[in-house]
């Protein structure tokens, strides 16, 4: 008798804390459901049709699919994304983990890292608009500085040739002191004794450093790499400050892109199909690349 | 039964019109949309005189940047939060149209009698599509040269030979000599002697705009006056890009910049504009729209004057464009919408707007106030209107899904000025796309 | 007192450069806002202003200035107003962010019941969404909702939760000790006043890393702002900052107005990386760690 009636009222206990469980994640997941889980099915939806938000839609099946394999724009853009995915991503890296070694070794102050970190604060807006100044024809410094050294003024944001180096060297300046800051934490995490060991069978600097510390960091160099990559994949806000998609197309990345067929020609249906190619595309690549780096085990193990 | 039902009918007809007397005893707020910094100011002028004629109604100016314009304005079409009144543009005349977010006005017109003869000729019909009226006119514009007058002297170059200026895409004409004569290098070369170093020039002769795919103060009026045709008529399905004429101008404007270093070079010009150029002191010459003028009162400290465009092989030709006051069919307050609309483009209001020299109103007698106006500040705006003829014009080229095809043919022509390929197939590639999508 | 090794000799002046090439482009705004706006062009290789004037920062926070501008020049920001809603902004969505994600991820660590593992493996595929992907159904749902360019609009997509906070949290609560909650349980605590007042208080330490990673997200926020609130009313400062720039910018931008407005609008960022310096850089630097 005790005993059923214990488990009752654990039964009881357990549909409790179950109910009350569901109501802890209820806001949580509405919020899942709302903007993440439906709005990714919404999207696949919308790229079926032909849609410009003011007239009704019409299905158009695998129409607007089809229309991007053959849209000489969009393989533009995706040369102009991978473009500046290929600019910015080693640039940031290698800077961010020679600032992070540099620092790790020779000052650990606090405050070095709290100035080496202020760009990232501010916002890519603001990046791109200073930058503007700074790289302006006529009134930028770095012309000033180029014409005192006996080197013309250069278009830079103005220059087809020049635009997408210069948006990716805006995003390396504002993101290279993250990145740098993420490789610190993980060069801290590395024992001591590790190197002291090394150092009296004889290694050199660079001998340690790619047999300790690199391999030490893969963690923390996957977590890097893959956020960035996703990020850049996406770069947006300074291209929409700073250059527009121009001069000549030359900055006119898959984001912007996809905006300007969603918002500037209302075809919400095709931006949508870019999308998701975008995300299918994105996905695929963190998946390879997580294995590729093996994020999860470092060689501390 | 039936006598009932109509008792009833009438007494509710009564209560409902009782019940908007009320709603329009209250205030009624009219938001109007332009995106002219410049007109703003003046605009309010009108809205507060016709806020003092109709009690009960508040004009509320929102006035955006043209970038964000187009794009802020399509989204609250879409939102249900458009204005009630905006500025409209030709090239959208057509997206607006199929999308229905324009009221058509034509019944309101004759029910109120508005005259559309009162308007320069040509600048109403612009805004009527099969016998519909969708905007009333609001102003118009032309294309002339402003000059440096002190860089002029100093090259010994009379305004009479500015005002006489020929071009042709072969030589240049006159006006390609004079450019030259004006570009100075960092040594004090001049474009027009031996030695001229075009890696440093100091002062061009010639700088536009940065340019897009309708040219209409950097290559048109050039391209035009040589017999280029932008569309085959307004609504059209064909684009002509392609002709000779277009290649033959732009390969000019390209090496006046990039091989002879008169011009500033588009990659020079970044998103720099003509005014900003001219009141930097790098440019003798730029090509502008009348609506730019107080701009370079404004801004310049050099003193500057007005010529007319070159004379092409067929004539002086600059593009016409007009715009007007339209009526989003959303708006809930569409009989105050359109008195509002109808005051913008009456005497009083154009003439107010005339008088601040802004733009060029739509009707003549307040266009010609605002030349008195410039007149009496010492600026000779006859450049401007001299050109404002059906034969020494040619209207903006409309089209359907215009958005698409000018980021097509902007990057075309942007291309071409950049010496990227041969200007002729590049042209006739983006002509061939953007006809494909009509 | 330490040697100079070769790698010191090399390695501070490398040093040197970036911190200078971190603060270079803030030091000229700082200079290009504190210039008259005619002599902007004329001073460009100089590293200080020829001529010093408070007058741009007085303008653009709509205070008198002696800098008089002619309508065509006088560029629009309401700079208050920007700040203003871009406090709101980011207190909003970090607060609800926190909030929300800290119950489901004490949830998701804690408590028992059926499907849990399931939906937390669901909330944590969602990390892999990329936001390309949502903007247009998010835009089309806020817009049919009637939400566009309002508070709610903006902050709706993210004040729930984000997968990243939900998971942050998770791991927080599965490591803190289990002791305290058993011990308020017997005392007939609910489950609810077991989380607010033992569980929560005791991750005040991760709880601010996470405020501190959040807020920067938000302040910074252009894209979703830039598309749902661009009315002046709920405009944040990213969004208001564009279009100052795109306000004039056809050309003939007010330079030393915007970077005027720039540096003020950089001043909290700064004033806080003074204060809170170590707190912010030792958040940023376990972002990284799992």
């Amino acid at each position: 008798m005790s005993g059923r009636a214990k488990s009752i009222s654990l039964r009881q206990r357990r549909r409790k804390e179950a109910l009350v469980g569901y109501l802890f994640v209820a806001p949580a997941f509405l919020g899942f459901l709302i903007f993440y889980l439906l709005p990714t099915l919404r999207a696949v939806e919308i790229s079926l049709t032909d849609w410009n938000l003011m007239r009704a839609s019409k299905f158009v099946g695998l129409g607007n699919y089809a229309t991007l394999l053959s849209d000489a724009n969009f393989w533009h853009s995706a040369k102009v994304t991978f473009a500046y995915v290929v600019y910015n991503i080693p640039l940031q890296t290698v800077l961010g983990l020679l600032l992070a070694v540099l620092s790790d070794r020779l000052a650990r102050a606090v405050w070095l890292r709290a100035i080496i970190i202020a760009p990232y604060l501010i916002s890519n807006v603001v990046a791109a608009l200073v930058w503007m100044m700074m790289l302006d024809p006529i009134l930028g410094l770095v012309n000033a500085f180029l014409t005192f050294f006996g080197v013309g003024p250069q278009g830079f944001l103005a220059s087809p040739d020049q635009a997408m180096v210069s948006v990716a060297a805006i995003s390396t300046w504002r993101h290279t002191g993250l990145t740098a800051l993420l490789f610190y934490a993980g060069l801290q995490a590395i024992p001591a004794h590790l190197y002291e060991a090394a150092k009296l069978e004889g290694a050199g600097e660079w001998t340690i450093f790619r047999r300790i510390t690199l391999p030490l960091l893969r963690p923390v160099l996957a977590f890097v790499v893959v956020t960035s990559l996703i990020g850049s994949f996406q770069v947006f806000d300074v291209v929409a400050v700073a250059t527009a998609g121009g001069p000549s197309n030359s900055t006119r990345v898959i984001l912007w892109y996809i905006y300007e067929n969603a918002f500037k020609f209302n075809k919400m249906g095709y931006a949508s199909a870019i999308s998701v190619v975008l995300f299918v595309t994105l996905i695929l690549i963190t998946l390879l690349q997580m294995r590729v780096l093996r994020a999860d085990q470092s060689d501390l193990d | 039964m039936r006598r009932n039902l109509t008792g009833v009918l009438a007494a509710a007809t009564a209560l409902t019109t009782l019940a908007s007397s009320f709603a329009r005893a209250e205030e009624v707020t009219i938001n109007y949309a332009m995106w002219d910094a410049n007109q703003a100011p003046v605009y309010r002028q009108c809205a507060d005189k016709f806020e003092a004629e109709n009690p009960g109604i508040k004009i509320n100016i929102k006035q955006d940047s043209w970038d964000n314009y187009w794009t802020t304005l399509s989204t609250s079409f879409v939102a249900g939060t458009a204005p009630d009144v905006f500025v409209n543009h030709l090239s959208r005349f057509p997206e607006f149209l199929a999308n229905g977010v324009m009221d058509d006005l034509t019944d309101r017109i004759a029910a109120d009698k508005v005259d559309m003869k009162a308007y320069l000729a040509g600048l109403a019909e612009s805004w009527n599509k099969d016998d519909r009226q969708y905007g009333l006119p609001k102003d118009w514009d032309t294309i002339a040269l402003i000059y440096n007058k002190k860089m002029v002297a100093d090259a010994g170059i009379s305004e009479e030979e500015l005002r006489n200026l020929t071009w042709n895409p072969k030589d240049g004409g006159s006006l390609e000599k004079i450019v030259a004569r004006l570009s100075v290098d960092q040594n004090g070369k001049h474009g027009n002697e031996a030695g001229f170093d075009k890696s440093r020039v100091a002062v061009y002769g010639w700088a536009t705009n940065t340019v897009d795919g309708y040219g209409q103060t950097q290559w048109s009026f050039l391209a035009v006056s040589d017999g280029f045709k932008p569309i085959d008529k307004p609504w059209g399905k064909q684009y002509g890009y392609d002709s000779p004429a277009l290649a033959d101008t732009l390969t000019w404007i390209r090496d006046l910049a990039l091989k002879k270093g008169y011009a500033l070079s588009q990659e020079q010009t970044g998103r720099l504009n003509a005014t900003a150029i001219f009141a930097a002191g790098k440019a003798a010459i730029v090509p502008d729209g009348s609506w730019n003028i107080s701009s370079y009162r404004d801004t310049s400290k050099a003193e500057f004057g007005f010529a007319p465009l070159p004379q092409g092989p067929e004539g002086r030709r600059s593009m016409f464009n007009g715009l007007s006051d339209s009526i989003w069919s959303g708006s809930q307050h569409k009989d105050e919408a359109w008195k509002w609309v109808k005051y913008l483009g009456g005497s009083d209001c154009q003439t107010i707007v005339g008088k601040s020299g802004v733009v060029f109103p739509a009707r003549p007698e307040a266009a010609k106030a605002a030349e008195e106006a410039h007149k009496a500040k010492g600026l000779d705006v006859s450049a401007f209107v001299q050109l404002a003829t059906p034969e020494t014009t040619f209207p903006f080229p409309i089209s359907d899904r215009a958005s698409e095809i000018s980021a097509i043919l902007t990057t075309a022509i942007e291309n071409v000025l950049l010496g990227k390929g041969d200007p002729a197939a590049i042209l006739k590639e983006a002509n061939d796309q953007a006809n494909g999508m009509l | 007192m330490k040697k100079l090794t070769p790698q010191a000799v090399l390695g501070y002046p490398v040093l040197a450069l970036f911190v200078f090439i971190s603060l270079l482009p803030l030091w000229m705004a700082l200079k290009i806002g504190l210039t008259y706006p005619n002599d902007v062009y004329t001073s460009a290789s100089s590293l200080l202003p020829s001529a010093y004037t408070p007058g741009n920062f007085l303008r653009v926070m709509g205070l008198p200035s002696t800098i008089e501008l002619s309508a065509f020049r006088a560029a629009p920001i309401d700079f208050m107003l920007a700040l203003r809603n871009s406090v709101i902004y980011t207190a909003l969505t970090v607060a609800g962010q926190i909030f929300f994600s800290a119950l489901a991820g004490y949830a998701f660590a804690r408590m028992n019941f059926p499907g849990r593992n399931k939906l937390f493996f669901a909330f944590l595929a969602a990390t892999m969404i990329p936001s390309v992907v949502l903007f247009i159904p998010n835009f089309v749902l806020i817009k049919q909702l009637g939400l566009l360019n309002s508070f709610a609009g903006l902050v709706a997509p993210t004040i729930l939760m984000t997968p990243f906070a939900v998971f942050f949290l998770r791991q927080f609560f599965l490591s803190a000790p289990k002791e305290l909650d058993e011990a308020a349980r017997l005392e007939g605590a609910s489950q609810f006043q077991i989380f607010w007042r033992i569980a929560l208080p005791i991750q005040k330490g991760p709880i601010a890393t996470l405020a501190i990673l959040l807020s920067i997200n938000s302040w910074n926020e252009f894209f979703w702002p830039f598309l749902v609130g661009r009315d002046p009313g709920v405009r944040v400062m990213a969004v208001a900052l564009s279009d100052f720039m795109s306000q004039t910018g056809r050309g003939n931008p007010d330079w030393s107005g915007l970077m005027a407005a720039i540096m003020l609008s950089i001043l909290p960022v700064i004033a806080m990386l003074i204060i809170f310096g170590r707190q912010i850089v030792e958040s940023l630097q376990t972002s990284g760690l799992k």
